[in-house]
């Protein structure tokens, strides 16, 4: 029973309820760091990793939490989460931190993490709470994942990097698509996302 | 029954408690790994040096202390002041400008100059690598812009650093012209002094080019020995104490 229900929480935030496809949050960030694979990859772990983690120790401390300042608590908390995921990527990843620049501090900015605080952490236990934080950075993960492949295959032809569009298929007079590249072609692909999502998760 | 000032030092007294413990868990992090953060910048920064003296190629990744390895190897660093005279030390009073040499043996091959000029968007920082002869460019790298993606954003890219290589940055009466981005295709008769410029990206271009000019024009003394022929070697007590073998 338990178990089922712990289930349902994180496939929540993945289909039926993914914060970009159907709650359209944390479209800034899908926009700048999806031009490669690899960087919304690791933006997604990032965010993933806050999400959980923030919920968690919120959900911990929710009946100590006075109500007249939670806000700057919760912001303090997930400030402190992203700061440390961001020096750890400096250390470890760094030519991936630089390519994800402000991004990775700009998590703390994104609606997914304040929002999952408020709408579930302030009222469900920690290991509820920390499956909800996971689900749904998940669900942003795989999103930035799928705009990510698109982009960096029809944008520069490659995939995490690698060359996978065979040299002969230029020679025939194929072309990157320039707009994948810039902002706009990832408007579009999250559009056609949120779109497929819509279908998909309509009964 | 709840007292509204017991409430507000409960307030007061949580999130002093939070702070705290961020603070600490933030400190923690960061000291601790302050050590490799730094040594990546430094390979960062080696890696661009050599980049622009042509030592590794810009679209392959390699290992850090490899890089560390080449970089001790063929690089020296040198200060410059306003003669052209060269020091192996910054001056106290900081007016003198940074230089490396690629050196092979004792022969110096290329000197790199560090390029941070404004862009269009903020700053760009890179390295342009000379040859030997104080006029032509071995390489031009930018390692950090702000410039938007797609347009000026491809002064990162490979195809356009590459351009500059082979360029002059003196014309052919041999008087200093510094080298120039051209709006659109590069002037037929004066392309020893010109690359192609970027479509849509015309004005960092022009950033660029007048930021180039001006970097050039303060490295002109040394560069002026070095056309010369008054540099060629690099002396024995020039060198630092632990490259010295």
């Amino acid at each position: 029973m338990a178990n089922k229900t712990y289930r349902k929480i994180i496939t929540e935030g993945v289909f039926k309820n993914n914060p970009i496809a159907i709650q359209v949050l944390g479209i800034c960030s899908a926009l700048a760091v999806t031009v490669q694979l690899k960087t919304a990859l690791v933006m997604g772990i990032s965010l993933t990793f806050v999400t959980a983690f923030s919920n968690l120790i919120i959900s911990i401390l929710r009946h100590w939490i006075p109500r007249n300042i939670r806000i700057i608590v919760e912001l303090t908390i997930i400030a402190t989460l992203v700061i440390i995921i961001d020096q750890v990527l400096k250390a470890f990843l760094y030519d991936i931190s630089k390519q994800l620049s402000v991004f990775v501090g700009l998590i703390i900015t994104n609606c997914i993490v304040m929002g999952r605080a408020e709408a579930f952490a302030l009222s469900n236990p920690p290991f509820a709470s920390f499956l909800d934080g996971v689900g749904n950075g998940l669900g942003y993960a795989m999103i930035l994942s799928c705009v990510g492949f698109i982009r960096e295959l029809f944008g520069s032809g490659k995939i995490f990097g690698f060359k996978v569009v065979p040299d002969l298929f230029y020679a025939a007079g194929y072309q990157d698509m320039g707009l994948m590249v810039l902002a706009p072609g990832a408007f579009i692909v999250i559009g056609l996302l949120v779109w497929i999502q819509k279908i998909m998760t309509k009964e | 029954m709840s007292d509204p000032m017991m409430d507000k030092f409960k307030s007061v007294f949580f999130a002093v408690c939070i702070s705290a413990v961020c603070s600490l868990a933030i400190l923690y992090v960061s000291t601790g790994l302050k050590e490799r953060q730094d040594k990546n910048l430094m390979t960062d920064k080696h890696k661009n040096i050599l980049k622009a003296a042509g030592l590794v190629l810009a679209d392959q990744t390699y290992p850090a202390d490899r890089i560390e390895t080449i970089y001790q190897k063929n690089i020296k660093t040198c200060y410059i002041d306003n003669t052209g005279q060269i020091f192996k030390e910054a001056s106290k009073d900081n007016d003198r400008l940074q230089l490396y040499f690629q050196v092979k043996d004792e022969d110096i091959e290329s000197y790199i100059i560090p390029i941070d000029t404004k862009g269009l968007w903020g700053q760009i920082l890179g390295y342009l690598a000379l040859e030997k002869d104080g006029s032509t460019i071995a390489g031009f790298t930018v390692y950090h812009h702000s410039e938007t993606p797609g347009l000026g954003g491809e002064i990162e890219r490979s195809w356009f650093q590459k351009e500059f290589v082979g360029k002059k940055i003196v014309n052919r009466e041999n008087q200093f012209v510094s080298i120039a981005i051209a709006k659109g295709k590069a002037p037929k008769d004066l392309s020893d002094n010109y690359v192609d410029g970027i479509s849509g990206a015309t004005l960092t271009g022009k950033f660029l080019t007048s930021g180039l000019k001006e970097i050039l024009k303060e490295y002109e003394p040394v560069s002026v020995k070095f056309r010369t022929g008054g540099i060629g070697k690099i002396h024995p007590q020039n060198r630092n104490a632990e490259d010295g073998k």
